[in-house]
């Protein structure tokens, strides 16, 4: 073959790459393919990953796994028939636990990613479950710390992002099918954007303990374009609700049926607040916006256990609260609601907190919780993850909120910059969280906005006005400040090993028993 | 080896400082909803495991009460939260024995949230070079 020939081959290919692939694929400003946007698998993997018939709720469908079948080693293979066998009640699924990597990835829910020059996080619907890649090349702080999604580093291959997966405990499946693996388990995923709105997710598993070699699996996923907004699904909520185990307040939750009536009540505006200075030295992003990207630790000042001043208990040192506004550090509460306030710290009432139950601790409650949290500033978004595994998109493209009748744990929140001030409005509230443990109410009327100052290059302060007319009298401001430190987020599987509900529930049943005795009497 | 009985005394004033609020610091819910205050509990046992988990974790631990073996759950803070001061798994062995403070369940079962432990000789868990010579036992 003459070179010339060759030359020319090369040519046509390199024309062949650049003039349809390359071109066409959206890159982020560092020239990396731009995975961003919201994705669902298109396959049939989450029922089984192998070939398989139609069975009651499973559609019948071909393998993704190369080569067809899965190499257990026998006695692995006699474990997964045992797990099909069981799988209507032995799927970790079924009981709403975290489904692992890889399989929350083929789930048929949406999830969106979201890319910065050190990290690419996924955030999923399903139950605001959320993986933070890191792309900066550095090993994992807590490495051989088991968890249920595993601990992921990425790095670019060329035009693929390849993620290694580790640490994962022995407790997830693959599929609806009882396929498993064991704690020994090593996932690499391989993303590539194959057209603009199609990446080819590829997966090699490695788990000497349970397959005879390592294999692999293949599938499509998707850009979700009909879909703008990622909302939510929260399984063990939903479960919980649908079986009375998690009760309904209608004087806080959202109607579930028809449009409550418009608030009228008028409030007078929030007070002003003490101006708060930047300093010149904070890190600034490309556009020369405040870089809030960092790992913080709320300095709660008791926040999750009462907003306002209260003296030393049992349990709680005296603190003067975190309500900068009004200036007392009093909740302007309507009675009913300082009512219901004080009720809800009666230990029965333990049960009915939202977060007692692993729920979504809401918004402004999910910054003050004694967890940690992850600020990312993806191109358009600021993205929170929370270390008690939950997440907010703040889109700051000036869209609108949702529809009035869709309500969520979380709220719709949509951002903008004030200055060197991100500024957060949320609405669409539902109404069933607790701001703190001692039960400070809000309802699905509220409007809430946040403010995030980075006032220097360790704290970012924090403020939330409330305004929730059925609650209160007026609109309320709470500050807490948000330090920076250099850890990374591990994960906090609350309602997998929740030890505690049932010791709530118990009481409040025997309160409940209690209660109908007297009143038979 | 110094070095690993200062980062451990380092813990164990982290620990020490925060033990008298345990339940409270870490906890996702109400702390006087599931314990009670006026059943403070003493215990002596031998520890049959620590549960790493999240958001509490936990110690089982058998304790005889006259002639009776009991198995007690006993919550302590996020395995996040040791994992962070420096703790790893296996830091506290199966057959350890100790003795435990703390406030027992309102449903009057054998769990209660624990704000002391120390070994048989006085010395507290989680403080200094003990938890060292746990390791070692």
């Amino acid at each position: 073959m003459s070179s010339r020939v060759t030359n020319a081959r090369c040519v046509f290919l390199f024309a062949l790459v650049t003039g349809t692939a390359f071109a066409q694929l959206p890159r982020t400003v560092d020239g990396k393919p731009n995975l961003q946007g919201i994705w669902q698998v298109e396959s049939r993997a989450a029922y089984d990953l192998q070939d398989h018939s139609a069975r009651d709720g499973m559609p019948a469908a071909k393998s993704v796994v190369e080569g067809g079948e899965i190499p257990y080693k026998p006695e692995a293979l006699a474990k997964k028939l045992e797990n099909y066998k069981n799988r209507k009640t032995a799927d970790p699924l079924g009981k709403c636990f975290f489904p692992g990597v890889p399989r929350i990835m083929y789930m048929e829910y949406p999830f969106q990613i979201f890319q910065t020059p050190e990290h690419v996080a996924i955030t999923f619907e399903w139950s605001q479950v959320h993986r933070l890649i890191y792309t900066n090349g550095k090993p994992a702080i807590h490495e051989g710390y088991e968890t249920w999604m595993g601990s992921s580093r990425g790095h670019w291959e060329g035009d693929t992002l390849v993620v290694s997966v580790v640490d994962h405990n022995a407790k997830t499946w693959f599929d609806m099918a009882g396929d498993f693996h064991s704690d020994a388990l090593k996932v690499t995923e391989r993303y590539t954007l194959v057209d603009k709105d199609t990446i080819r997710y590829d997966v090699t598993i490695e788990d000497p303990k349970t397959f005879t070699k390592s294999w692999k699996m293949s599938m499509p996923l998707v850009r979700q374009k009909q879909i703008d907004h990622l909302m939510e699904y929260q399984c063990q909520a939903e479960a919980e609700e649908s079986v009375g185990l998690f009760e309904r307040d209608p004087r806080t939750w959202y109607p579930e049926t028809e449009k409550p009536p418009a608030v009228t009540a008028t409030m007078p505006p929030s007070g002003p607040l003490p101006a708060l200075k930047v300093a010149a030295n904070i890190k600034r992003t490309a556009d020369g916006k405040p870089d809030l990207t960092g790992y913080f630790s709320p300095g709660g000042g008791g926040a999750n256990y009462g907003l306002e001043k209260h003296a030393r208990d049992f349990l709680t040192p005296a603190t003067r609260g975190v309500v900068i506004d009004p200036a007392d550090g009093t909740l302007p509460y309507l009675p009913w609601a300082r009512a219901e306030r004080i009720n809800r710290e009666l230990p029965y009432r333990g049960y009915d907190d939202p977060t007692a139950h692993c729920f979504v601790a809401g918004v402004p409650r999910g910054v003050y919780t004694p967890s940690p949290l992850q600020i990312l500033q993806p191109p358009g978004y600021v993205v929170i993850l929370f270390e008690r595994m939950a997440w907010r998109i703040i889109p700051l493209d000036g869209r609108r909120h949702l529809p009035e009748s869709i309500r969520l744990w979380q709220g719709d929140s949509v951002g903008h910059w004030d200055g060197d001030t991100l500024v957060v409005d949320t609405t669409n509230l539902n109404g069933k969280t607790w701001l703190n443990e001692v039960g400070d109410v809000l309802t699905y009327a509220a409007h809430i906005v946040e403010t995030f100052t980075p006032v220097d290059e360790k704290r970012v302060v924090y403020r939330a006005t409330v305004t929730d007319p059925i609650a209160y009298t007026k609109p309320w401001t709470i500050e807490i400040p948000l330090n920076r430190d250099s850890e990374e987020l591990l994960e906090v599987a609350c309602h997998e090993d929740n030890g505690d509900l049932q010791h709530l529930k118990d009481v409040r049943d025997e309160y409940r028993a209690k209660q109908k005795k007297e009143k038979a009497q | 080896m110094i070095k690993s009985i200062l980062r451990k005394a380092h813990i164990g004033i982290v620990l020490g400082v925060a033990s008298w609020m345990t339940g409270a610091l870490c906890a996702h819910h109400s702390f006087t909803a599931e314990f009670d205050q006026n059943k403070p509990i003493k215990l002596e046992g031998k520890v049959t495991e620590m549960e790493w988990s999240n958001p509490h974790s936990w110690i089982h631990m058998d304790v005889e009460t006259n002639g009776k073996v009991v198995n007690w759950a006993l919550e302590t803070g996020a395995a996040n939260s040791l994992i962070r001061r420096g703790w790893k798994k296996g830091d506290l062995p199966a057959g350890t024995i100790l003795k435990v403070e703390g406030w027992q369940a309102r449903n009057g079962s054998p769990t209660a949230n624990v704000n002391s432990i120390t070994f048989q000789d006085g010395r507290r868990l989680f403080a200094g070079s003990s938890n060292g010579e746990a390791k070692e036992k």
